[in-house]
């Protein structure tokens, strides 16, 4: 080839480069950028200096150095600590997931980070007044501490002094220890940017109404506010002033003994009656009962989203709302709303796109719960709908297959069966969850919890067959024998994060499986039965793959067999093993 | 960066387990942690036999729940890595029955019972043992939460197991009613 020519294939490369330079950074999807850095190192380089977000899944899989130096321009980061057992109890809290090495990289690289989100992670006060008082810190606009626990209100107060141009904080679930309301304070006279305040699920008592009331003078972009218990009758200064609120949380209204006259009922509606701000179409009101549920009327025909987890509506008062709710999108209610609930919504919120229901207690579920007929309502009903989590009474083929047959949007579908009864008539499940994958083609999450007999091997290697692009699952009570488990690994393409418990599979065969999903990163077993020689377990060690095991009492017990019971958490990571065990837990960590 | 130790006894239990056989007298345990404490200490070869000196005269069987029986023809072959492969195996246990095994006052006792019935047999013990007044944890997810998870996860429950922010909303809501006696109304706060 002569001098020209090369000359001329260089200028084209180059010229290509600097089109690519030009393009990719309009590419923000993160399975796009994914592939983007794997095409060649120029574009990795262009990939690396132009990632403006990243959510690293688990914080132990890499280290904050190694992420930084790669991405040096991040403007936003989302890191996730604690395995999702912890929410449930399940995982001591000093399992670990610090954000301290995190924190200490981030101030020390003067990193122009905008955003930081931390979902089940340790936050401590030496935390946030690093955070607060660095460069960092100043530019903040986004603090999410998401289920995290480890830190006081003097953190706050930091953050609330220095970070000036704070837009969303964020702290939903928190464990918080409450020294004084002081941070609310501060926050009140310093800020006026706020746009998103959540301290929902929060046990902070010491929260002054008129500073609550401050901020919405302040702060004229206040589009969300999450509050924790306080009666709901000293916020309307705050709903007065909240001009641009759309979405509020929280509250409380006081408690009524059982049986009232009806001028006591009056006076309660008399005392709740609020004024609600103009744009305001996502609420949820915490112990809303049914006298004081009419104040929602008013608004009721313009929500969009409702929280009812918190509330304490049975089974007619979901009713009587919900068919006021023709705009709603999302809902969060616990399965009092029956099936009679599921069919009002089947009947008046066609617009559903998200539905959410949670388990209440026993009391509860002797008035209402949900049943394969509540399913099937539903499928019919809401076609439009994406998200669909739910605990249920019982279950058949049928309602299954209706799910797959109607909603073909779903992107998300979790399912769990509770125990009210031993014998279930349409056991085992397998066509109806096999007409339910093959229905339900975008399919991305599902969870599947079943009772004894629920799903067969075939049944759990139809899973494996038609979930092309399922990236997390969540399975309990499925299959066999170590048969189903070895069928299901062999399909499953796209599955990244897998969750299982009740799992009658033997360590091999877990072990086998887990080196057959060709996408998997990350494996949780809850309460499996460990051989106290490691095990067959020590089949799935590879390079970077790193295998906890978690006891699952306080004291781990042996049965006469010298098994225990313990959780496995494997991961890859970049980041080799964790240097951060607590010394009064006990991990086999088998590594090579 | 590689290891070659793959720690064999990883919980460290052949330290903590004393060599003498001699069984403790209990006292009456408050709590169910105090019961595990307890029962961790204890060698596995002495439990065996007090398991079947105990068995006499009482309605058991001695079925320990173990993993299921490999079956080697379905596993393709595998790099070696050293390890023993478990050659025997107990019949799988009944789904619907576990041993439940009970240590009281100097007395071991060993139980098939289904899910429901340890559920029950484990909050009638609670019940007892929170009789006298506990402090309660400030932070709200008491000792009685956690309780109630790990009687779920003694089941396998791990998704029936309640949400912490749920539990302690049907924990205040049970306060909130409780509230109003039927004798009289007491001060709110």
């Amino acid at each position: 080839m002569n001098f020209i020519s090369t000359c001329a294939i260089s200028k084209a490369r180059s010229y290509n480069n600097t089109v690519w330079e030009c393009v990719i950074p309009y590419i923000q999807e993160p399975q796009d950028r994914a592939a983007i850095s794997l095409v060649c190192k120029s574009w990795y380089e262009i990939d690396a200096i132009t990632r403006k977000h990243i959510t690293i899944a688990l914080c132990y899989t890499t280290t904050a150095d190694l992420l930084l130096r790669r991405f040096p321009h991040l403007e936003s980061l989302k890191l996730k600590g604690q395995p999702r057992a912890v929410m449930f109890s399940l995982v001591p809290n000093e399992w670990g997931g610090y954000v301290t090495p995190w924190i200490k990289e981030i101030v020390e690289s003067s990193s122009r980070i905008k955003a930081l989100h931390f979902r089940r992670m340790i936050v401590k006060d030496s935390d946030l007044e690093l955070l607060a008082t660095s460069e960092t810190g100043k530019g903040l606009e986004v603090l999410k501490l998401d289920y995290c626990r480890g830190f006081s209100t003097d953190g706050l107060l930091h953050i609330s002094r220095f970070c000036r141009s704070i837009k969303t904080l964020f702290m939903e679930e928190c464990t918080i220890l409450e020294n004084d309301g002081e941070w609310l304070h501060e926050l009140a006279l310093k800020n006026t940017v706020l746009e998103n305040l959540n301290f929902y699920l929060t046990d902070l008592v010491k929260i002054s109404s008129e500073d609550l009331e401050l901020i919405a003078r302040k702060c004229a972009s206040l589009v969300s506010m999450k509050i924790s218990d306080c009666d709901t009758s000293d916020l309307c200064g705050f709903f007065q002033s909240a001009t641009s609120l759309e979405e509020f949380g929280g509250g409380s209204f006081s408690a009524l003994p059982e049986q009232v006259d009806e001028g006591v009922l009056n006076e309660q509606l008399k005392r709740y009656s609020i004024a609600f701000p103009p744009r305001l179409c996502r609420l949820g009101l915490t112990f809303l009962g049914k006298t004081e549920m009419p104040i929602v009327f008013s608004i009721a025909s313009r929500l969009r989203k409702l929280d009812l987890l918190y509330a304490m509506l049975d089974t007619e008062g979901h009713c009587l709302l919900l068919q006021r709710c023709p705009n709603l999108e999302i809902l969060a209610a616990r399965i009092v709303i029956g099936d009679r609930g599921l069919e009002v919504l089947a009947q008046f919120c066609k617009r559903m796109k998200r539905l959410k229901f949670e388990r209440g207690d026993e009391n509860e579920e002797a008035e209402g719960v949900i049943s394969h007929k509540g399913l099937i309502a539903l499928s019919r009903g809401c076609i439009e709908l994406e998200h669909l989590s739910l605990y249920v009474s019982d279950i058949t083929n049928a309602s299954l297959k209706c799910v797959g047959t109607y909603l073909k949007n779903l992107q998300n579908f979790r399912l769990v069966l509770i125990e009210k009864q031993q014998k279930f008539a349409d056991f085992p499940l397998d066509n109806g969850v096999r007409s339910l994958l093959m229905g339900c083609h975008k399919l991305r999450r599902f969870a599947l919890c079943l009772r004894p007999g629920g799903l067969t091997d075939v049944g759990l290697s139809y899973i494996g067959r038609y979930s092309p692009k399922v990236r997390w699952m969540l399975l309990h009570y499925v299959g066999e024998s170590d048969k189903g488990i070895l069928e299901f690994s062999k399909g499953c393409p796209s599955l990244r994060k897998l969750e299982m418990s009740a799992c009658c599979f033997s360590e091999r065969a877990l072990a086998v499986a887990v080196l057959r999903l060709t996408s998997l990163r990350y494996l949780w077993v809850t309460n499996y039965r460990i051989t106290a020689s490691g095990g067959n377990l020590i089949h799935m060690v590879r390079p970077n793959w790193i295998t906890e095991l978690i006891p699952a009492t306080q004291a781990p017990v042996h049965n006469v067999n010298g098994e225990v019971l313990a959780h496995i958490l494997a991961y890859y990571s970049l980041a080799g093993q964790r240097t951060d065990l607590p010394s009064t837990m006990r991990h086999l960590i088998l590594n090579i | 960066m590689s290891r070659s130790a793959i720690e064999l006894d990883f919980f460290g239990m052949e330290k903590e387990l004393s060599p003498p056989p001699k069984l403790p007298t209990f006292a009456r345990r408050r709590s169910f942690r105090d019961i595990q404490g307890v029962i961790s200490k204890i060698n596995p070869e002495v439990l065996k036999t007090v398991i079947a000196n105990g068995s006499s005269g009482l309605n058991k069987s001695v079925t320990v729940p173990c993993t299921p029986k490999e079956d080697h023809t379905i596993f393709p072959p595998l790099p070696v890595h050293g390890s023993n492969l478990r050659q025997s195996c107990e019949p799988k246990r009944s789904a619907e029955t576990a041993p439940m095994t009970i240590f009281y006052n100097g007395m071991v006792a060993v139980f098939d019972v289904s899910p429901h019935k340890a559920k029950d047999i484990l909050l009638h013990a609670e019940e007892e043992a929170q009789k006298p007044a506990e402090s309660s944890d400030s932070k709200g997810t008491g000792s009685s939460s956690d309780q109630k998870n790990i009687l779920g996860t003694l089941n396998g429950d791990f998704p029936i197991a309640r949400r912490k922010s749920l539990q302690r909303f049907l924990e205040k809501r049970k306060e909130r009613s409780n509230m109003w006696e039927p004798y009289g109304r007491t001060n709110k706060r």
